[in-house]
């Protein structure tokens, strides 16, 4: 069981440092075009598409008019983190929910 | 007569100047027509409750009885955009007591677009199941697979520090996790010798210096994030207490999760399949099993365990019916398997159906039937069917 612990801890060793490599080596640039909400609306697909393929991979799609728009933003914050969504889905998300409630 | 023209007259403009003041339209009139402009530290209460009616045949005996409500509110303290504390209370009525746990509290710190880093009492990515779908708003049957929850072979939520994230590779996406917490303990059988070689998750304070480490990929492999399949490890060198004969004994878990969600015109509705597969290696060690005559006798067995569910489900979220897209239909096998000359051994086969009226997006009415076929286990096995009516909520 020792030789597995290791080998379990090794990988994610590898893992982490691989995380953190890619992270940091994101150039500034590409950072800040994937955050330009309006351009990927038009490039790629819409809020409201990822809304309803993000949400619905563990429950039913939410109404945009149950919250608003301070209280979609504490949500979006904390889906990002507990369903690991990436940021590009998070901020499309949360843009088609402010202007749809 | 002129002293009263005087009078009048400084009354009128002395009323005139002070009801100026008072129509100030760059103060109060601009300030009041201001949008309002929420603070930067956000505060929410979200979580979700349940309650119904569940009745449960064995044998001879039928048992009913409706089920006291669960209530467990989610608090989110929003600090700023990296920044943010969830907490998640659980008030359950069973046993005739009010229980209450804590399931997780941690403060979360997003580092950067692809890394967050979570400190606290969190739900482990041990698959998908306890992560992400157990809430009952969410879990479409008004029960839990085998393997999970009490007694069950898959940890659901440990203290520790974790590090996680996603990337978007351009269509397909990655999300990661890894962490490391107490660990789980080992039942030594001194408290409950039918548990002996059981791991006890709840481990709030360490019983021994070596931490668990785990982790979980998940790969979304195709662009419309329809499905998704995952790998999860989680491993602690030392599950013993220190010092005792146990403090050698080791554990080893990992997790196969998929899911499958996709509306599919041709069948007018959504399709919702997931699965998960556990296993769980500890050690072999040597328990000690104490006879009525007070004899006392060593035994030890091969400790490997693993569970299994299937859960398929289907809405017509394109029927012309209002009635019938709200309707589901739900079927799940389970199964879990024991260590075989284990005080707990146990074989166990489970069948659930259930069909789900969704009042809104996040308040179903529940109706499920299931059956349980056991060899073994604490109630020393037979068939048990149940018949379940829940309603639950999010909120």
């Amino acid at each position: 069981m020792k030789t597995i612990h290791k080998t379990v801890i090794t990988s994610l060793m590898l893992l982490i440092t691989s995380g953190i490599v890619v992270s940091c080596s994101s150039t500034k640039d590409k950072y800040i075009e994937s955050t330009d909400v309006e351009e990927e609306f038009v490039m790629e697909k819409s809020g409201a598409q990822l809304w309803g393929e993000a949400c619905n991979r563990c429950h039913l799609a939410p109404s945009p008019a149950d919250y608003n728009d301070t209280d979609w933003e504490t949500i979006s914050l904390h889906m990002k983190i507990r369903a690991n969504l990436t940021e590009k889905e998070m901020i499309k998300i949360e843009a088609f929910l402010k202007s749809a409630n | 007569m002129k002293k009263l023209i005087v009078l009048l007259l400084i009354v009128g403009f002395g009323h005139n100047s002070y009801g100026q003041t008072y129509n100030d339209f760059e103060t109060d009139s601009i300030e009041a027509s201001q949008p309002y402009k929420p603070s930067k530290t956000q505060f929410m209460i979200r979580g979700y409750g349940h309650t119904g009616l569940n009745t449960l045949s064995s044998g001879d005996e039928t048992e009913s009885s409706y089920v006291g409500s669960a209530f467990a509110p989610i608090f989110l303290f929003k600090h700023s955009e990296r920044l943010m504390f969830e907490a998640e209370l659980e008030f359950v009525l069973g046993g005739n007591e009010l229980e209450v746990g804590l399931e997780y509290a941690d403060v979360m710190y997003i580092l950067n677009k692809n890394m967050t880093v979570r400190a606290g009492k969190f739900l482990l990515p041990f698959g998908t199941f306890m992560e992400r779908l157990h809430p009952a708003w969410i879990n479409k049957l008004p029960t839990k697979p085998l393997g999970f929850g009490h007694d069950g072979i898959a940890p659901s939520s440990g203290i520790g520090v974790e590090l996680r994230g996603a990337f978007d590779l351009g269509g397909p996406k990655l999300n990661y996790s890894v962490y490391s917490t107490n660990g789980p303990r080992l039942k030594d059988g001194s408290e409950e010798p039918e548990e002996a070689g059981m791991l006890l998750f709840q481990n709030f304070e360490d019983n021994n210096n070596s931490k668990a480490f785990g982790g979980r990929i998940g790969l979304l492999p195709f662009a419309d994030s329809s499905t998704e399949i995952g790998f999860s490890t989680y491993s602690s060198s030392k599950v013993g207490a220190r010092g005792s004969e146990y403090d050698n004994t080791g554990a080893f878990l990992y997790a196969i999760d998929f899911a499958f969600v996709k509306q599919i015109p041709a069948i007018g509705g959504f399709i919702d399949i997931k699965g998960q597969y556990n296993n769980s290696d500890i050690d072999d060690a040597t328990f000690t099993e104490v006879h009525e005559d007070g004899d006392e006798e060593e035994y030890t067995f091969d400790n490997k365990s693993d569970s299994f569910y299937t859960q398929l489900s289907y809405r017509p979220t394109m029927a012309s019916s209002d009635f019938l897209k709200k309707l589901e239909l739900v079927g799940r096998y389970s199964n879990l398997n024991t260590p075989e000359g284990a005080e707990w051994e146990e074989q166990s086969d489970q069948y659930t159906f259930g069909l789900n009226y969704w009042l809104t997006w996040r308040s179903v009415i529940k109706v499920a039937y299931e059956t349980t076929d056991s060899v073994g286990g604490h109630d020393g096995g037979g068939k048990t069917d149940g018949f379940f009516v829940h309603w639950a909520i999010g909120f």
